[in-house]
């Protein structure tokens, strides 16, 4: 199984440098050839769990953050907003 | 040009009205201070867990029994992963292969011809939040407030032909969502919101085109322009020798084109997996089958019944049905008194419908007026006991006063004069003095007898019954 | 013998009595942090003042005799992935180094209405992706047996801190391990809970379907007492199972007459230290000794649970972490032209090795044409061993394992080999993949003085047969002596 790091790292958002793309490439195709190895197994029972049914919350409205609490961690905020560079799209 | 045949399927986003968000416990709320209605949840926090609100499902799955879908009582969430910083988690909790509702269909009338449209899925999700841009600043904000949103995508088949049956469609799905109550259906606020998929393919094909998607439209009106322009567009290339390719184009409401987004080769991998934090979504048989008898007659149906049992013209019953306010108060006027559907449609589609026109409300909410009262109107015009024109000024009066209409009509003096009598004393007296005109008209000057009328009516101060009067005054004529 | 090396179960008896003070006890905590942090390097954030302000409300509530829990004035070290609110909550990563949340987790809350005394924030591998507390961004933690070694990890602060005497307990949080692991290198009690039975809420997520709160402390009761403070439904957690726990310290129970204890070969096999296999061993004809029935069991997908565990765990970890953008919080880079280039500069400068590297396998699993290949593949394998276990637990009431093949390794050994690292993990990945619950307990030293731990694993919500049993264990011991001298 060949591994292509540059479009995984550019899905990922990450910027891998060129020296470590093989280093990169090689434990993940030692990790993945692992999984290879797994026997196969029958998925007739589809991948949902119904033994363990979801209870859902009732829709009741309640606020109690303050804008200012939300945004103290932001690195960059003007007009109560978050900044980010400007999107051309 | 070659006859071609467009094929278009559109997925509809339509948000949902619930008190709070699909994930968290935040207002669900419009146009509020930007970022007041977030916590850490909506805001993608570390740490934080979403919980599904039970509400959202309960509309969905109306929507899902309105639209003739199959329910799946056994469904799941999954993670829908990208970048974008209107998307907190960089993750857009969705559903993929397992939607709540599935396999349904809409009937639609276009020119006055029944179609039906099929309904491939209604799945829930979570709407993003919204970028701000301003071309004095070098940067894009960000408001989150509408991240959590709920939110229905509706996807059909691409059993739509034209940007006329796309219209069609588009409005059957609104008033829809209007009729069950599950949305605001905003335009304007973005709470109803379409992708168009497009193709084409000569006609008899039955092979479709390289559907192309087009995304960015946020009218109805904008959505018919987009389909035929993407429609002539692809024709063109295809005339030219060209080859569509599968992409996804942006719509340019105000330039009126589209122009490219993304190629295929740069499509999304969104690498879909089920949500770890939320289990799976197991619906009871009684509960599903239960939410069936709240779905309401819907508008397609009512447009039908209006048509074939009340006997309205289709565009009258099409105009009062879409507008979920007017036909309210049509069907409440009818049921509250015994007057004509012919004449109640009148008066919705005429002088309340310019009020509502103009305040987009309710005509309950911005005057005094109610279905009680129009019925006990259009009941005393119908029996004759005041005439049109004084029924118009008995209503200007109930638009803006608590009053019986009785009440009103006496006050105004406006109750017609009916009896045989007394009406019979007032033309003795006008013919006594004008015998001329009664000379004029047997001599052939038949507009004699409009003028005598008049006087007739003069001598009433209006009030007289005109039938009658005429009636009377011709009698008079021929036994003089 | 010096206030901080009593165990908490012993503290909260004194404290009722009015022997000592909650002051006192913090006081003495907090002094041995500063003799000894130094070189353990357990902490990353002390809170000092705080920790000193509610012992002194917890003394005022004795003093007005107003009820006090088991845990008041018991000063307690919180892995620094736990969001505490007002207090940085870094995950040991350059990405959260300033991060302060605005919330508090759900086990936070449940330890606040216990009064516990919030001594800090300890160190861990980098969001909890490592086997020895080495991806730490910004200390490497040491055993507190040997300086030249690792605590294990992720939780190597929480076990270290708990191991030197810089806290009386801790919660830490276990994915593949991150609890049992660094108990056993540490000499430290530490119990991974069913998943689903503590909240997750306010646990910044490595992988949602596997993470779970742990208790880890100095003894079987100790940790028994700090489970039952956090375990529960938690409304804001809708993974979080509906159901009712007992007190599971006073429910603690010594006799295991009868009790069987399965002995699954495929975990005393190659890899696992003559020492380990020896020790781990012996605790077995112990608890025979004293009516417990031996049983050989075989769990046999245990060889393919490592391949399944890194998929599973890097997807979920790849969609977690994206949040982590420069957007809304945390690091963001300096210089950048576009928000593509801020977002990749972001993640490549505020992430370690470790980090990226689980953040690329994880891509690559879900992208597009892989997953049923692999991610659906080991999912399904989740599913075969979960029966596996369910199966064995017909025939056992509890399965014993060493909680890892060797003693604690040195500093820098296996840093640059992951499959290696990955491998310390083999004994302990299993009980995540199936969501069980298990337990890690000292049983002895190996001839370079090193804690071993032996593995105790149960059925789904069995925690009170596994305390018992552990306990049974250590009062055929006599207890554990943990804290080493540190001079």
């Amino acid at each position: 199984m060949k591994v292509d790091i540059r479009h995984i790292a550019k899905l990922s958002r990450l910027q891998v440098k060129e020296e470590e793309i093989q280093k990169f490439e090689q434990e993940m195709e030692q990790i993945v050839s692992m999984v290879e190895n797994l026997p196969q197994l029958d998925d007739t029972g589809a991948l949902i769990d119904v033994n363990h049914p979801m209870v859902m919350r009732e829709d009741v409205a309640q606020h109690h953050f303050k804008r200012e609490e939300l945004l103290k961690n932001a690195p960059q905020i003007k007009a109560g907003c978050v900044v980010v560079p400007k999107i051309v799209d | 040009m070659m006859d071609y045949e467009i094929v278009v399927g559109l997925e509809v986003h339509a948000e949902l009205n619930t008190n709070s968000k699909i994930y968290c416990s935040c207002n669900n709320e419009f146009g509020l201070e930007v970022n007041s209605q977030c916590c850490p949840i909506c805001m993608g926090m570390p740490g934080t867990l979403p919980t599904l609100n039970e509400q959202v499902v309960e509309s969905a799955i109306r929507m899902g029994h309105a639209l003739n879908c199959s329910i799946n009582r056994i469904c799941k969430q999954d993670r829908k992963n990208y970048f974008y910083p209107d998307l907190p988690k960089a993750y857009q909790i969705s559903q993929f292969d397992i939607p709540l509702c599935e396999n349904g269909y809409v009937d639609i009338l276009v020119d006055g011809i029944e179609k039906r449209i099929g309904v491939t899925r209604i799945h829930i999700e979570e709407d993003a939040g919204k970028l701000l841009h301003s071309d004095t600043f070098d940067g894009s904000l960000v408001d989150f407030n509408r991240c959590g949103v709920p939110l229905i995508e509706i996807v059909s088949e691409p059993d739509i032909r034209s940007s006329t049956e796309a219209k069609a469609y588009l409005e059957a799905i609104k008033s829809i969502l209007q009729y069950i109550d599950i949305s605001d259906c905003k335009m304007q606020e973005g709470s109803i919101r379409c992708d168009v998929n497009v193709s084409v393919m000569k006609r008899g094909s039955n092979e479709f085109g390289t559907r192309v998607e087009m995304k960015n439209i946020n009218s109805f009106s904008g959505a018919v322009h987009a389909i035929d322009y993407e429609a002539n567009r692809q024709m063109e290339v295809l005339e030219n020798g060209g080859v569509i390719t599968q992409e996804t184009r942006r719509w340019d409401d105000t330039a009126g084109k589209n122009v490219l987004l993304r190629s295929k080769e740069d499509a999304h991998d969104y690498r879909y997996f089920p949500e770890p934090d939320l289990l799976t979504i197991v619906l009871e048989e009684d509960y599903v089958n239960g939410l069936k008898q709240s779905i309401p007659e819907l508008p397609n149906k009512k447009i039908m019944r209006f048509v074939k049992e009340l006997g309205l013209l289709q565009a009258d019953a099409t105009s009062i049905v879409e507008n979920i306010d007017k036909c309210r108060i049509f069907e409440d006027t009818l049921k509250a008194g015994n007057c004509s559907a012919k004449a109640v449609s009148n008066w919705v589609l005429g002088d309340i419908s310019k009020i509502m026109n103009e305040t987009n409300q309710p005509i309950e909410h911005t005057t005094k007026l109610t279905a009680t009262k129009l019925a006990e109107l259009i009941q005393t015009i119908e029996s004759g006991k005041i005439s049109n024109a004084a029924g118009k000024k008995v209503f200007e009066v109930i638009l803006k006063e608590d009053k019986q209409v009785a009440d009103i009509i006496k006050e105004l003096g406006l109750e017609q004069i009916s009896d045989q009598n007394a009406l019979e004393q007032v033309v003795n007296t006008v013919m006594e003095s004008n015998t001329k005109s009664i000379e004029d008209y047997k001599n052939g000057k038949t507009n004699a007898l409009g003028f005598l009328t008049g006087q007739c009516m003069k001598a009433t101060k209006g009030q007289g019954n005109p039938a009658k009067l005429k009636e009377l005054i011709l009698n008079y004529i021929q036994t003089h | 013998m010096e206030m901080y090396q009593y165990t908490a179960t012993e503290l909260s008896t004194m404290l009722k009595e009015k022997k000592c003070s909650a002051v006192e006890i913090t006081k003495s905590v907090i002094d041995r942090i500063h003799a000894v942090e130094d070189k353990v390097k357990a902490f990353i954030t002390v809170t000092e003042d705080v920790a000193l302000q509610k012992a002194e409300e917890v003394d005022k509530k004795i003093a007005n005799q107003q009820p006090i829990s088991e845990l008041a004035g018991i000063p307690i070290a919180i892995k620094d992935n736990i969001c505490t609110k007002g207090v940085a909550t870094t995950c040991a990563s350059k990405m959260l180094e300033h991060f302060v949340p605005p919330y508090n987790a759900t086990v936070i809350e449940k330890l606040n209405a216990c009064d516990y005394v919030p001594i800090g924030k300890v160190n861990m591998d980098e969001f909890a992706m490592g086997s020895s507390t080495e991806t730490s961004y910004f200390e490497k933690t040491k055993n507190p047996h040997d300086f030249n070694r690792v605590p294990g990890g992720s939780s190597g602060g929480s076990a270290a801190c708990v191991g030197a005497g810089e806290a009386v307990l801790s919660l830490g949080s276990d994915t593949g391990g991150s609890i049992r692991l660094p108990a056993s290198y540490c000499g430290v009690v530490g119990l991974k809970p069913t998943y689903s039975s503590v909240s997750r809420y306010g646990l910044v997520a490595f992988a949602s379907s596997l993470d779970q709160i742990g208790p880890m402390g100095r003894s079987v009761s100790d940790v028994a007492m700090l489970y039952s403070a956090i375990c529960g439904r938690d409304a804001h957690d809708a993974t979080s199972a509906i159901r009712e726990y007992p007190d599971f310290k006073a429910n603690l129970n010594c006799d295991v007459k009868g009790k069987v204890i399965g002995i699954p070969k495929e975990y005393f096999g190659e890899g696992v230290s003559e020492v380990v296999r020896k020790n781990v061993m012996q605790v077995a004809k112990e608890l025979e000794k004293n009516g417990a029935v031996l049983r050989e069991i075989s769990l046999p997908s245990t060889g393919y649970a490592l391949s399944a565990y890194y998929i599973i765990s890097s997807a979920e970890a790849s969609s977690n972490l994206a949040r982590f953008d420069g957007v809304k919080y945390g690091y963001r880079t300096a210089e950048y032209n576009s928000l593509i280039e801020m977002y990749e500069k972001t993640r490549s400068e505020g992430f370690g090795d470790e980090v990226k590297r689980r953040i690329l396998l994880g891509t690559f699993v879900l992208s597009s044409g892989y997953y049923d290949a692999y991610y659906k593949r080991a999912k399904l394998l989740q599913q075969q061993t979960t029966k596996e276990f369910h199966q064995e637990f017909e025939k056992c009431d509890v399965i014993l394992t060493p909680t890892a093949p060797d003693t604690a390794f040195k500093i820098g050994e296996n840093i640059n080999d992951p499959l290696k690292m990955y491998a310390t993990d083999i004994c302990t990945i299993n009980v995540n993949i199936a969501g069980l619950p298990a337990i890690s307990v000292p049983c002895g030293k190996d001839e370079n003085h090193l804690p071993i731990g032996v593995q105790l694993i149960g059925p789904k919500f069995s925690e009170q047969t596994l305390l018992n049993t552990a306990f049974a264990y250590e009062q055929i011991v006599g207890g554990f002596s943990c804290i080493p001298e540190l001079n």
